[in-house]
């Protein structure tokens, strides 16, 4: 075995050997930086889920064209082409809806058929739904702008709705939220840092006498420095999986109440934990800002203790 | 192998330590290092162990200059010395294997050869029936063995060792003394600061301190001669 193995290993074996020898103190420090990482990770769970919804939504966005109720079958068609010529793209998927069809959907999906056959007559117009290739950048954005524009001066259009501008606004909210997570990590990596700061910095109190004498027989800074490097890491490292833990945990009740909500929209969405990947690296993340933690708190106290 | 050139030491303007000290030791030499306290003997030694570095003067230990060794460079001096101190400096929360292991773990050794060389060091003075016991279960002579056993595990060029022993008996001391005579015996090179007069009795030199000034070097009982430099080989 390599000497520099050797002494990484001595490091690590020191560095349990402490929390071997005060458990309690070191679990109690793990809860801390653990409740402090708790929170961004829930926010990223979170983000996680919602953001391919949103983009999925953003990706394919709607716009529907109401013809007047007073146009006629064929008026209403002969728009369809006019329609293709406007949006100009291949991708985009247009679909004519009848107005018979269009309450035979609205009877089956609101649950009101009795009530819609008292109306007599049927009030829904003839319509169109084209579904536009992207809209994810600002371009894409202007273009449907303009698009619509073009509709609405074609003849017999009543009303044209985009569909995608809940979807814009919601991407818009998510940006911000992603922001206020951003500063909430930072804020919160700053947290754990002054946890471990602490926690290291009563350790190296504890063990002042054993760094003395350890300098006295020849031992490097370095030899000195890496128990206390590993013990941060390892708090980070184990109050990050603490945290990712719980918030697994938290998304199965949470996922009840969610389903609940979600039946009443037709949809299926649940929260699901981060994949592998994304939890190696908040697991990485975590024993980073304890390791910095460490490194800021051995570097000054034992500069004091010098 | 130790040299001092003019050495002063000031920790403050009403504080020095030592005033213009100059001395040779040579390798294999044992030199008991006498003075009452405050004489500057605890100094003296710290500058050999690169632990206080010379306000004036050079202190040259195995060819470096102690006021000049970079700081990455001391723990490789200090692996090339045995260090004793008065209040051994044991650590209480492990058993004296370990504590004797500790200057070869510093090191990077294997663990299995510094348990084995801790074991052999043990064994050399007299203790390794007693190597799972805790410091604290110990007697202060036998505490100051550990602390020898500790000084010499790593196979050290010289032996400091600094009033090893006060605080303790005659006899506890007197197996103290044969422990470091026997070490000088096989080559080590052997620093001993003592206000004891009594272990004084047949060295064949020791350098008085008062006051911080150097005020003799030669064999027990040689009166004071006021000179500041001494030859190789250790005559006044």
């Amino acid at each position: 075995m390599s000497p520099w193995i050797r002494q990484h290993r001595f490091a690590l074996g020191a560095a349990l050997s402490t929390v071997r020898k005060a458990p309690g103190s070191f679990l109690f420090n793990v809860l801390v930086v653990a409740v402090a990482l708790a929170l961004p990770f829930a926010g990223i769970t979170l983000l996680d889920n919602v953001r391919p919804m949103s983009e999925q939504l953003s990706v394919d966005p709607e716009v529907s064209l109401f013809v007047k109720p007073e146009a006629t079958r064929e008026e209403a068609q002969a728009l369809g082409p006019q329609l293709r010529q406007i949006i100009d793209d291949s991708k985009a998927s247009i679909t004519f809806i009848p107005r018979e069809q269009a309450l035979e959907d609205l009877k089956a999906r609101s649950g009101l058929s009795a009530a819609l056959d008292t109306l007599g007559d049927n009030p829904l117009p003839d319509s169109y739904v084209m579904k536009l290739a992207g809209s994810a950048s600002a371009a894409d954005a202007s273009r449907i702008d303009a698009v619509v524009e073009q509709l609405h001066q074609l003849p017999h259009v009543d009303t044209v709705q985009v569909d995608s501008a809940w979807v814009k606004r919601l991407a818009a909210l998510l940006g911000v939220l992603r922001l206020a997570l951003l500063l909430l990590a930072v804020t919160l990596g700053v947290v754990v840092i002054a946890v471990v700061f602490n926690t290291i910095r009563l350790q190296v109190l504890t063990q002042r006498d054993e760094i003395a004498v350890s300098k006295l027989l020849g031992a490097t800074d370095n030899f000195i420095h890496r128990p206390f490097y590993y013990t941060g890491a390892l708090l980070g490292l184990c109050a990050g999986a603490v945290a990712l833990g719980g918030v697994a945990l938290a998304l199965q009740p949470l996922n009840a109440a969610i389903a609940e909500f979600a039946r009443l929209y037709a949809s299926e969405f649940q929260l699901a934990p981060l994949n592998a990947a994304e939890t190696a690296g908040l697991l990485a993340i975590s024993a980073g800002l304890g390791l910095t933690g460490a490194m800021l708190s051995v570097q000054r106290h034992l500069a004091r203790l010098r | 192998m130790i040299e001092f050139h003019s050495v002063s030491k000031k920790y403050s303007a009403d504080a020095t330590a030592l005033r213009d000290v100059s001395l040779n030791i040579d390798k294999g030499e044992l030199v008991y290092l006498a003075g009452p306290s405050g004489a500057g003997k605890s100094t003296l030694m710290k500058m050999v162990a690169a632990i206080e570095r010379p306000s004036s003067g050079r202190v040259i230990v195995f060819g470096q200059d102690i006021g000049k060794i970079r700081k990455a460079g001391i723990p490789f001096l200090r692996r090339n010395l045995g260090l004793i101190f008065q209040h051994q400096r044991l650590l209480n929360d492990r058993n004296i294997l370990a504590n004797t292991m500790l200057p070869l773990l510093v090191t990077g050794a294997p663990k299995a050869q510094a348990e084995q060389r801790a074991r052999a060091a043990l064994d050399k003075v007299g203790l390794l029936e007693r190597a799972r016991a805790h410091p604290l279960e110990l007697s202060g002579g036998e505490q100051q063995r550990v602390a020898i056993a500790r000084a010499i595990v790593n196979r050290p060029q010289i032996i400091l060792a600094d009033e090893p022993t006060a605080n303790l008996d005659r006899v506890a001391a007197d197996k103290v003394l044969d422990a470091l005579r026997a070490f000088h015996s096989v080559g080590v090179t052997c620093l001993i600061s003592t206000h004891d007069e009594q272990v004084l009795d047949g060295a064949a030199r020791v350098i008085r301190l008062e006051h911080g000034q150097l005020v003799s070097s030669g064999a027990s009982g040689t009166p004071p001669s006021g000179e500041f430099s001494i030859d190789a080989g250790g005559a006044a």
